[in-house]
């Protein structure tokens, strides 16, 4: 009757040793968890991550990193389903970009309570729990976008502003940085600011058509506050032959294409974030608490203006090609 | 039918459940797959997927197919978190949710044994419609439901390091499986159903109903779609209309490693229930071991090709 019993005994310490001694080593398993993995956002976060294992191996302290996407892309039951995985794998804590800031409430709680910290990088959870925040601040990046459009008007004009989509809280927070500043320059009049663009190139473009059919003729500068409206909206001002700066256009976020709209003049400034910084540092920070040191509950990872001139200067162009190469070599 | 290939068609996906458990056993990171914690996450993931594939099963074994479910909970748990905001009572809405996946089953049924139309069409233009109408009533956002209803309580993981307590979602899916399990093997409808998944035209002449019981699988399946939509929401304490997209292929994935038939006639709920434990296992084995997401598919691939295989070699077998 006893042996089972023993056996199982025998075997459980056997299995606290294997997990406890590379603990004393200095050696950190981590799971960083992006919305997707296709896209070249994610691959920068990627690049950012393995950067943060590199240099921790230089100074000695090993990390094992596990990058994982959900199975299905955008799909937030498939991220749930990965979060709990690594919490039961026991990794040593987990940085994660949460798809929705409700749904990955519990898991995320439950991970902590299991004596797994968790990071969240780019967009915001509705917790506290959460060792930090590290993204970028999206207000200070729409307040940027709204102060170039302003002295690139000189100071007055008639302004439109394509929102992108209701409930995403990131673009929210830019639209919201942009009226701020608008605000306190009195020359600008916002003739629109109610249109959305929606997820797609297509229905972004279909609604800064619409949009340009109505103000076309009268509208002096734009501001849209993602990479796909930044392009539909280039598009169609190209259609009617109001590009090329005499509509004055301030975006959000770099792509091949809005970059290209950059470099012929038809984009006068574009709000770029830095990815690769916010996987560096969303490792970095989570291996600090791990270290016992302690880490701040925010951390902001910058946004920088790009324009035709300053494009080719060593720091942007580094921010508009990020080298993922250089640390994703598989 | 030689002992040999029933043996295959009960004990099959057993052995292919121990395989995949000896196989994660092989690897290092069995000290943390075989755990209280883990088994109880592998078990409250597979809830959605098993509530699907009992009705599917009962579909299945009668000759048909229902490419809606994935649609249907989405629909349901969009709904259901409408109702939760606007005050309804957790039973209320549980009801309410239930009968709407009966009334999109009943729709199927009736279209699929009224005009003698294929279920494979019919189920994917309803698939069509009712992701359609989900995004509509969600007016294409995400339903937060409210934090504190009951309702999120039914896939919360209490203890998340141990075995006990088991969500109440994990209780309900076995409770729900031992009624599906006498329904179909002990009740005159469930003999009927195998029947007239054998063979349409010799069940009609000897009298079966057929129309009625093909109406009734796909009812009877809808009431626990409608359920898992219940569930789904619950775990994601929102309705979101876009969730669940190719949910419907996991769960014919499980009733089928389970060895039903898609030529109708045979299955089992204990089966398919281990088919969902077996997806379940291997998406959180290979996850834990840190394999790409693209294994993982390939390999979920393989096994549903594999159990398919399997499936045509045991009718060779039994036919002779």
């Amino acid at each position: 009757m006893n042996l089972p019993f023993r056996a199982f005994s025998a075997g459980f310490v056997l299995l606290v040793s294997v997990i406890v001694t590379p603990a004393a080593e200095k050696s950190y398993t981590i799971a960083v968890i992006p919305k997707g993995t296709t896209h070249e956002f994610w691959k920068s976060i990627h690049a950012g991550a393995v950067k943060a294992e590199q240099e921790l191996a230089a100074q000695g302290t090993t990390v094992k990193l596990f990058w994982k996407g959900p199975l299905r892309e955008d799909d937030r039951d498939q991220q749930i389903q990965v979060v709990e995985n690594f919490t039961a794998r026991k990794v040593s804590g987990i940085v994660l970009a949460p798809l929705d800031s409700q749904a990955l409430v519990a898991p995320v709680v439950s991970a902590i309570q299991s004596g797994v910290p968790t990071v969240v990088i780019d967009s915001d959870l509705k917790s506290d729990k959460q060792l930090s925040f590290v993204s970028t601040d999206n207000f200070k990046g729409g307040q940027m976008a709204g102060e170039f459009l302003a002295k690139q008007l000189g100071g007055k004009g008639n302004v439109i502003l394509l929102r992108y989509q209701v409930g995403s809280a990131s673009t929210e927070a830019r639209e919201a940085g942009f009226l701020d500043a608008l605000k306190k320059v009195p020359g600008l009049k916002l003739v629109s600011s109610d249109q959305h663009a929606g997820a797609t190139r297509e229905t972004a473009y279909q609604a800064s058509q619409n949009l340009l059919n109505r103000f076309g003729k009268d509208v002096d500068g734009v501001f849209c506050p993602n990479e796909t409206a930044t392009i539909a909206m280039t598009k169609a001002l190209r259609d009617i032959g109001r590009a090329a700066g005499k509509v004055k256009v301030v975006g959000f976020d770099s792509g091949t294409q809005s970059v290209l709209d950059l470099k012929n003049g038809d984009v006068q400034g574009l709000i770029v974030q830095d990815p690769l910084k916010m996987g560096y540092l969303g490792v970095m920070t989570l291996v600090q608490h791990l270290q016992g040191k302690p880490v701040e509950k925010r951390i902001d990872t910058g946004v920088s203006l790009v324009t035709r001139e300053n494009m080719d200067q060593p720091a942007i162009a580094t921010l508009l090609a990020p080298p993922i190469a250089k640390y994703l070599k598989e | 039918m030689p002992r040999f290939s029933r043996l295959l068609q009960t004990g099959g996906p057993f052995l292919g459940l121990l395989l995949v458990c000896g196989l994660f056993a092989l690897t290092e990171e069995r000290q943390f797959i075989f755990t209280g914690g883990n088994l109880k996450n592998i078990l409250t993931q597979t809830v959605i997927v098993a509530i699907g594939a009992l009705g599917m099963t009962l579909i299945i074994v009668g000759g048909g197919i229902d490419l809606s479910v994935g649609s249907v909970v989405a629909f349901c748990g969009v709904l259901g978190a409408k109702l939760l905001v606007a005050g309804w009572s957790p039973w209320a809405t549980m009801l309410v949710l239930m009968a709407a996946g009966c009334g999109i089953g009943l729709v199927n049924g009736a279209i699929v044994a009224g005009f003698r139309m294929m279920p494979f069409i019919v189920t994917l233009g309803m698939m069509g419609i009712v992701r359609g109408a989900a995004k509509w009533l969600g007016n294409n956002q995400t339903i937060n439901a409210p934090q504190d209803s009951p309702v999120g309580g039914l896939m919360a993981r209490v203890n998340p390091g141990g075995f006990w307590p088991l969500p109440w979602g994990v209780w309900i899916v076995l409770g729900l499986a031992l009624v599906m399990a006498v329904l179909l093997r002990r009740t005159v409808l469930g003999r009927h159903v195998f029947a007239v998944g054998s063979n349409e035209t010799a069940s009609r002449y000897s009298g079966v109903r057929v129309g009625w019981v093909k109406l009734s699988t796909y009812a009877i399946a809808g009431l626990l779609f409608g359920f898992a939509g219940l569930l789904q929401m619950s775990r994601l304490t929102q309705g979101d209309p876009t969730v669940a997209i190719g949910l419907e292929l996991d769960i014919i994935a499980a009733v089928v490693i389970g060895g039903a038939s898609l030529n109708g006639g045979a299955g089992s709920i204990l089966g398919s229930m281990i088919g969902a434990l077996i997806m379940a296992l291997l998406r959180n084995g290979t996850n834990q071991l840190g394999w790409q997401t693209f294994t993982q598919e390939i390999i979920i691939g393989v096994v549903i090709v594999l159990a398919v295989g399997l499936d045509r070699w045991r009718q060779a077998r039994g036919g002779r």
